[in-house]
């Protein structure tokens, strides 16, 4: 009997792994902002297995799409390696400070900061799908030094795109941070990578989202071994999510290479939204802010992101369309 | 330049497949081991998915040594299966790297043989000395 339920909870989060994979997938994210808030709020899992557990899957997820994606060309390994200098070093700042985040005991401030992560991810996610297109810049001194320049073909669009980078020392900053965040929160830090490309350094949206994707497994592997022999990775569940998560993540990459990201873009960002506000609220219940019972969160929950999520929208629909008569 | 990045997409993208595949294959077996064995490395299946992190008896990452793994292969234990399946993931972005310096050394592209050289030291670093280390002084 111990057999079958242990058979089924292993199923059950394999399946959460899957939905996890295919929204973190599309969006870019990585599967652990998913997998975390997930495996914490539904599953009740600690969240310093949650973290381990994600880490590794973040891997699976990189592996996983990165192979479709650098198949296809789009992915700029040369970018993605040299701004890997700085994620890896995030990532070991990171894990090290998670290391006395548990020692003392201060869980809720990765509850607290993983809900900021996911909220604050929101807004360049969704500017992500204004530039189809590259913007035309000035190349500076580092386009030439780093050779920040390629091009790759877009299927939606049926041609050839040409990108040049600039700004690689602001690109470094940022990938600097989003390594660290990735080292406590066991997370692939796709957003801060994502604004650390397309914002900071101006290249394609394609471009970035693919190459990020490649990067968030060399960030993750480096963050995972300081794991492993702090006791953060329990086998059971890191085995079910790493599988979960890869189907979900091969599946998402399909999609992504097939739509264009408008369409779904909204329906992500409502879910990410209600498990940002869920997570920060956990943290601030768990810090002893607030007392909630779990119903009362989900509603809170429910009710901030809807408003979140249509003020976005509106704000968004108003940007566009003022853009469209100038 | 272009042709370059085409050979080496091409490489790195054979590697993390291949590598997904194997670390799969010890995964899925290794937890297909357990289930059938009801266990391994001496926990109990009831131990092993317990996510209680202050009981002694919960199996976690610090508990088993890396030195084991080979005999707990040859032991068909589900356990050690799932650790190989887990070190091939993480060991996956190193040969990714090594295989970008192998490239940039071939077309002579020493900036990048710099900065991928960094990227490999930040991750052996971690994976050969921080982590052992860390353990050894908890």
């Amino acid at each position: 009997m111990t057999e079958v339920m242990t058979l089924l909870k292993f199923i059950e989060i394999v399946a959460g792994g899957i939905i996890a994979g295919i929204i973190g997938s599309v969006t870019g994210l990585g599967g652990g902002s998913v997998l975390v808030p997930i495996l914490t709020l539904f599953y009740g899992v600690p969240i310093i297995f949650a973290t381990g557990a994600s880490l590794i899957s973040t891997i699976a997820t990189s592996a996983g799409s990165a192979g479709t994606y650098t198949k296809k060309k789009i992915a700029n390994v040369k970018i993605g390696v040299g701004l890997e200098v700085a994620t890896t070093l995030g990532a070991i700042v990171g894990s090290l400070t998670v290391t006395v985040v548990y020692k003392y005991s201060l869980e809720w401030v990765l509850y607290l900061l993983f809900g900021i992560v996911i909220l604050t991810s929101i807004v360049p996610t969704i500017n992500r799908g204004k530039y189809e297109g590259t913007k035309v810049v000035k190349p500076d001194f580092t386009s030439r030094i780093f050779q920040l320049q390629g091009k790759y073909y877009d299927q939606n669009q049926k041609k050839s795109v040409e990108y040049i980078g600039i700004r690689w020392w602001l690109g470094e900053i940022i990938m600097f941070f989003a390594g660290m965040l990735s080292g406590l929160l066991g997370i692939g830090s796709g957003a801060l990578k994502v604004l650390g490309m397309d914002w900071a350094m101006n290249l394609p949206m394609k471009v970035t989202t693919t190459t990020s994707n490649f990067m968030i497994g060399i960030t993750a592997a480096t963050s995972s071994s300081i794991y492993w022999y702090n006791g953060f990775i329990q086998f059971y569940l890191a085995a079910a999510t790493a599988i979960g998560v890869l189907i979900g993540a091969i599946i998402g990459s399909k999609i992504l290479l097939k739509i264009s990201n408008k369409d779904v873009r909204w329906v992500f960002f409502a879910i990410l939204s209600y498990l940002g506000v869920e997570m920060a609220l956990e943290g601030l219940r768990k810090g002893t802010f607030i007392s909630l019972s779990g119903l009362d969160r989900f509603y809170i929950a429910i009710v901030i992101s809807a408003i979140l999520i249509v003020s976005l929208y509106v704000i968004f629909r108003i940007g566009e369309r003022n853009g469209q008569r100038q | 330049m272009d042709k370059d990045n085409e050979d080496l997409t091409k490489v790195i993208s054979i590697t993390l497949r291949t590598a997904v595949v194997v670390s799969m294959f010890f995964i899925v077996s290794g937890v297909v081991l357990m289930m059938i064995k009801g266990g391994g490395d001496g926990y109990t299946i009831a131990q092993i998915s317990s996510y209680n992190t202050t009981a002694p008896t919960t199996l976690r990452s610090n508990l088993v040594p890396l030195s084991n793994i080979p005999s707990g292969i040859m032991n068909l234990d589900g356990i050690y299966f799932i650790s190989l399946g887990l070190w091939v993931l993480i060991f996956t972005p190193v040969i990714v790297l090594i295989s970008a310096v192998i490239d940039f050394v071939v077309s002579k592209n020493y900036l990048y043989v710099l900065l991928s050289a960094i990227v490999l030291t930040n991750l052996t670093v971690a994976i050969f000395y921080i982590g052992p280390y860390l353990h050894l002084a908890s």
